[in-house]
């Protein structure tokens, strides 16, 4: 119990030391005037549009208590803005920037304010790192070092390193999906207050619908599993048995009550309570209709057509499944398996695992991942913009990490593994590190080539090497103290030794069971 | 807190005995058929049915084989297999069921419903469980993209009925050896399916060589084994010496089919020319291009588990004759592949065709041939998993389908034969012609469909086109000669031979008006007593 204390007291203080030492800032509380030309540019925290347009919402609730953003801040948050009835509202949903609102007004109040709301998700960072070593020990029943492999794997060599340090959804996505799994597999073990596991489930999947939409389908395969060990059939000769766990239902009120509130912003602020934000017309649309010069009329009845026209579903087309499936995957300017040469031996622990026989847990973390690479493969911009990495694959990268972590332990080959794991680790943090220090503003090869710019890490080394960093301590307090490069490789090797660390001792520690 | 529900089975063998005391296939008949007619009415309704360039076409062929100006059986031509339209024929011999197109998805209606039935009893074979062949039947039966191409006069159906048929004996054959009337059924139905498309050419080689695969091992077999190959292929093969027979005898040229101008091949030739064949000489590409087209087809969750249902038989070893199996049912895929590696077919497919071509949907239904395949292996999947796992996939089916529902999914068939390359165009001319036309011999070069024989209402009779000797070749030469109406689209055979021809130009307006103009089309009509 102790040493289980200590492998998450570990988790913890690795993650909020090299965390905050990349969390991406600048000092003080930077007003709207400051983003354009400025704070908006490669390296400074409001480099792209996703992190800066949230930030303007968490702004406007802290300092003016409004949902939608005045003009200043829209322009600021201009192009990811649309307009409803004269008013301005980013295209995201709300869930970030009212979580980033606590630690943005504590922030604020010592100057602060923008890392003080980017701090947020990197909390939530930490707080995976801590789930996935839970699921691990738990779930998998790996013993403590080995368990905690998979946090290291996902926590500093996958592109949520770049996102632990900046405020997007994707850790947070992560955390409600994989703390909502951990929560159905208490629940299952039907222990006294088990019903408080399935409330927390409940909860997760509401409160993942206000952080990003797509987290409707994504926990889709959590759900599944919460109620599949919620009713279960018993055939006997006689008749069959249908037996139902009523904790199910009752728990389900946190879920309608906070979709119901969801249901209640989008209606006060868009008119329908079905409507979401991303569906509102862009302000860049109309901003082209006056150029036009048209009468307000034709204006006003071309907005409404283009509204209508508006579908955020209609994003995700099966056509664009090959090419979303090889660009999240294996291209050269994103793909998982191209950056994080680690996560190749995820499938040997998939197929391992597969061969045993599929449990509720195994399907279901397969089925995530699954929903996640076929969502994504879908989606009509699989590259997620200007990004490092395929952000879009960060939940599947947590989930691929535990099964690497699960062929540690079941593999014959506990010396090769461990040396192919650290080599291909060494690899991945390296290039993990890079967009965790200098920038997430990477374009897409064909926006690259046709810019001329490169168009993956690349272009982070010739950041690092030009001592271009984004990060706030770095920037803020050592700059003229210490080189970017030897700031890289101090924070490289921490994470390194802590996994050579690692592997040696489980290697060791395995040789002396067997030996006994 | 929980709750007990309990149910007596009292209730069960009264259902239980409702549906054991008929059999599936019975079920599944009925079940097929009324999918069918529901899907052949609705397709009716929205005018989609003769919505391929390529479904008049077939209409056609059968129409002028019994009414013509020149009919018989020279009619069914040299390029597309006979079977199919020889089905027709007695269909189209009632006009409302030609004009309609109706003839057509009457045959692949039937043809449809066979597949259903045989799908379940392959499955079934495979598998002893009548819930998995349920399943398959489910799995093509629903598809939209079958749903759509059995109600139309397209020749897919056909080819998947006699494909299935064949193998399902084939297989019934595999698994016991002693009955040789199997593998005669087998060969009949390769030999029908022989002479519906080219594709049963290569199942009745395959199966062939699964037969000399199944002895080859024991020396003290060969004998068997020659003898099972000559029995098998003295039927299976006598469609492909028969059309090779038919094209040197009516033709000229037993290779008529592949080296005629109409051939696929030729058509391949322009766009080659233009670097629009991307899987030509790519084997890389050609697979890539059937597995999407394939998947398309049948929609990407039923793809995905029908593979992982493949894999998983192929290393079950308790099918003793999985390997051959997996080769029969993977004929379409092998056949597809190396046709449009070698530039004999091409597919269009939004998905990986790149935006720079000019068209980007085209003989997407290729992909419906691989829907068995999928089908079994789906249902295979679904017969050996744990009752939860199957109620995980039946739910996968039951999103699939969704998918189908709000657009997510394509029905690529029906939007091919709408708005991709394949769709039958409908110029103004048609109907001009339509409320015009007022009787008199119609010189017309069907090949280039400037207009639609189907929606124009002009009788096939009345037609002259190339398939008609000698008036076709004398009217190019005298338009006046047979013909009351000349219609011509710019550069098709009528147009290059009279009106770039300065001399057979000046003939034609000697004798003929122009009475309709557009960019594409003329028509011309006899001057009356001229």
């Amino acid at each position: 119990m102790f040493k289980n204390f200590v492998a998450i007291i570990f988790l913890i203080l690795i993650g909020t030391l090299l965390y905050s030492l990349t969390l991406r800032g600048v000092l003080g509380n930077p007003q709207a005037s400051a983003f354009k030309n400025n704070l908006d540019q490669a390296t400074k925290p409001f480099e792209l549009s996703p992190e800066r347009g949230r930030y303007l919402m968490t702004m406007s609730l802290g300092d003016f208590g409004r949902y939608d953003l005045t003009s200043d801040l829209a322009d600021a948050a201009y192009p990811d803005v649309g307009i409803f009835d004269g008013r301005y509202y980013i295209f995201f949903a709300p869930g970030i920037s009212i979580l980033a609102l606590p630690l943005y007004l504590i922030g604020k109040s010592i100057g602060f304010a923008q890392v003080g709301a980017f701090s947020t998700i990197a909390i939530f960072a930490v707080l995976n790192l801590v789930v996935l070593y839970k699921i691990s020990k738990n779930i998998f029943k790996l013993p403590i070092l080995l368990s905690l492999v998979a946090p290291l794997i996902f926590g500093f060599s996958s592109s949520g390193w770049s996102y632990a340090t900046t405020l997007y959804q994707h850790h947070v996505t992560t955390f409600f999906v994989l703390s909502g799994f951990y929560a159905v597999w208490k629940y299952s073990q039907k222990a006294k207050f088990s019903w408080v596991w399935g409330a927390y489930t409940w909860l997760c999947y509401g409160l993942g619908m206000l952080i990003d939409y797509p987290n409707a389908f994504l926990m889709a395969p959590v759900m599944i599993y919460f109620f599949i060990n919620s009713f279960s059939i018993q055939f006997s000769v006689e008749s069959f048995k249908i037996n139902a766990r009523l904790a199910f239902i009752f728990t389900s009120i946190l879920f309608i009550l906070v979709s119901a509130w969801h249901g209640y912003f989008n209606y006060t602020n868009f008119g329908d309570w079905k409507k979401v934000s991303g569906s509102i017309v862009g302000v860049k649309h109309v901003r082209e209709l006056d150029l036009l010069q048209i009468s307000e009329a034709d204006k006003a009845s071309q907005v409404k057509a283009a509204e209508s026209k508006k579908n955020p579903v209609g994003f995700f087309n099966e056509y664009n499944i090959p090419f979303g499936f090889y660009t999240v995957l294996i291209s050269t300017d994103r793909g998982l398996l191209f950056y994080y040469p680690v996560f190749i031996f995820s499938f040997f622990g998939i197929y391992n695992l597969i061969k045993k026989g599929m449990t509720r847990e195994v399907g279901t973390l397969l089925g995530i991942i699954a929903a996640n690479v076929f969502l994504y493969s879908s989606w009509g911009d699989p590259w997620g913009g200007w990004a490092f990495g395929a952000r879009y694959m960060i939940l599947v990268s947590a989930v691929l990490s535990l099964f690497v972590g699960y062929w540690l332990q079941i593999t014959r080959f506990k010396l090769v593994s461990r040396v192919f794991i650290f080599l291909t680790f060494g690899f991945s943090v390296a290039v993990a590190l890079l967009g965790a220090l200098t920038t997430n503003a990477v374009p897409p090869q064909i926006e690259g080539e046709y810019l001329k710019m490169k168009y993956n890490f690349a272009l982070n080394y010739d950041f690092l090497m030009s001592g271009r960093s984004s990060s706030f301590v770095f920037n803020t307090y050592l700059q003229n103290r210490i080189d970017l490069f030897d700031y890289y490789v101090v924070l490289y090797w921490i994470i390194i030794t802590a996994m050579l660390v690692i592997l040696i001792s489980s290697y060791y520690s395995n040789s002396k069971k067997n030996a006994n | 807190m929980q709750i007990k529900i309990k149910i007596p089975f009292s209730i069960w063998p009264k259902i239980s005995d409702f549906f054991l005391s008929r059999k599936i296939e019975l079920i599944i008949f009925v079940i097929a058929t009324m999918c069918s007619i529901t899907a052949t009415y609705y397709y009716f309704s929205i005018d989609a049915i003769v919505a391929y360039g390529d479904s008049e076409s077939h209409l056609n062929i059968s129409k002028r084989i019994i009414d013509s100006i020149t009919p018989g059986i020279a009619q069914a031509g040299g390029i597309w297999l006979p079977l199919p339209h020889l089905f027709m024929v007695p269909l189209v011999a009632i006009e409302p069921l030609y004009r309609t197109g109706l003839a057509g998805s009457i045959v692949s209606g039937v043809a449809y419903i066979i597949i259903c039935v045989f799908l379940f009893k392959t499955v079934f074979l495979l598998t002893k469980n009548q819930l998995a062949g349920i399943i398959a039947a489910l799995i093509f039966g629903l598809n939209p993209n079958v749903l759509y191409m059995q109600s139309t006069p397209m020749t897919e159906m056909v080819l998947i009925a006699f494909f299935i048929l064949s193998s399902y004996y084939f297989l019934r054959f595999i698994n016991d050896q002693r009955n040789m009337i199997y593998l005669v059924v087998a060969a009949f139905f390769g030999f029908c399916a022989t002479l519906s498309r080219y594709d049963g050419w290569f199942l009745v080689m395959f199966e062939a060589f699964v037969l000399v695969l199944l002895y080859i091992r024991k020396r003290e077999m060969w004998s068997k084994m020659q003898g099972l190959v000559v029995m098998f292929g003295s039927l299976a093969f006598v469609g492909i010496f028969l059309w090779f027979g038919w094209g040197y005898l009516i033709l000229g040229d037993p290779l008529y089919f592949t080296n005629s101008q109409f051939s696929a091949k030729s058509q391949q030739n322009s766009w080659l020319s233009r670097g629009e064949l991307p899987a030509y000489h790519n084997l890389a590409e050609s697979i890539k291009y059937y597995t999407v087209t394939s998947w398309s087809n049948s929609g990407i969750i039923i793809f995905g588990v029908a593979i992982i249902g493949f894999l998983i038989y192929m290393f079950n070893k308790k099918f003793r004759y999985r390997y051959f199996t997996a080769i029969i049912l993977l004929v379409p895929f092998i056949f597809n592949v190396l046709t449009m590696y070698l530039g004999q077919s091409v597919i269009f497919i939004p998905a990986l065709t790149p935006i720079s071509f000019e068209w980007r949907l085209f003989n997407v239904r290729y992909g419906l041939l691989m829907l068995p395949f999928i089908a079994i292996f789906a249902s295979y999947l679904f017969s050996i998993s744990a009752r939860l796992t199957k109620l995980i996939l039946a739910g996968l089916f039951i999103f699939q389908y969704l998918l189908f529902a709000v657009g997510y999914s394509h029905v690529l068939t029906l939007e091919d034969g709408t708005i991709g390359l394949s769709h039958a165009k409908r110029p103004d001319a048609e109907q001009w012609m339509k409320k015009s036309y007022d009787g008199g011999l119609v010189l017309l070069d069907d090949y280039a469909r400037t207009i639609s024989v189907v929606r124009s209402n002009i009788p096939m009779q009345n037609i002259i086109y190339i398939g008609n000797k000698p008036f076709w070749q004398e009217s190019l030469k005298e338009p006046d000669r047979y013909a009351k109406w000349v219609i011509m689209q710019k550069e098709d055979t009528v147009w290059k031979a009279i009106y770039d021809d300065p001399v057979v130009q000046a003939r034609l307006f000697k004798y003929f008006n122009k009475v309709y103009t557009s960019d594409e089309i003329l028509i011309f009509k006899r001057i009356p007593n001229n």
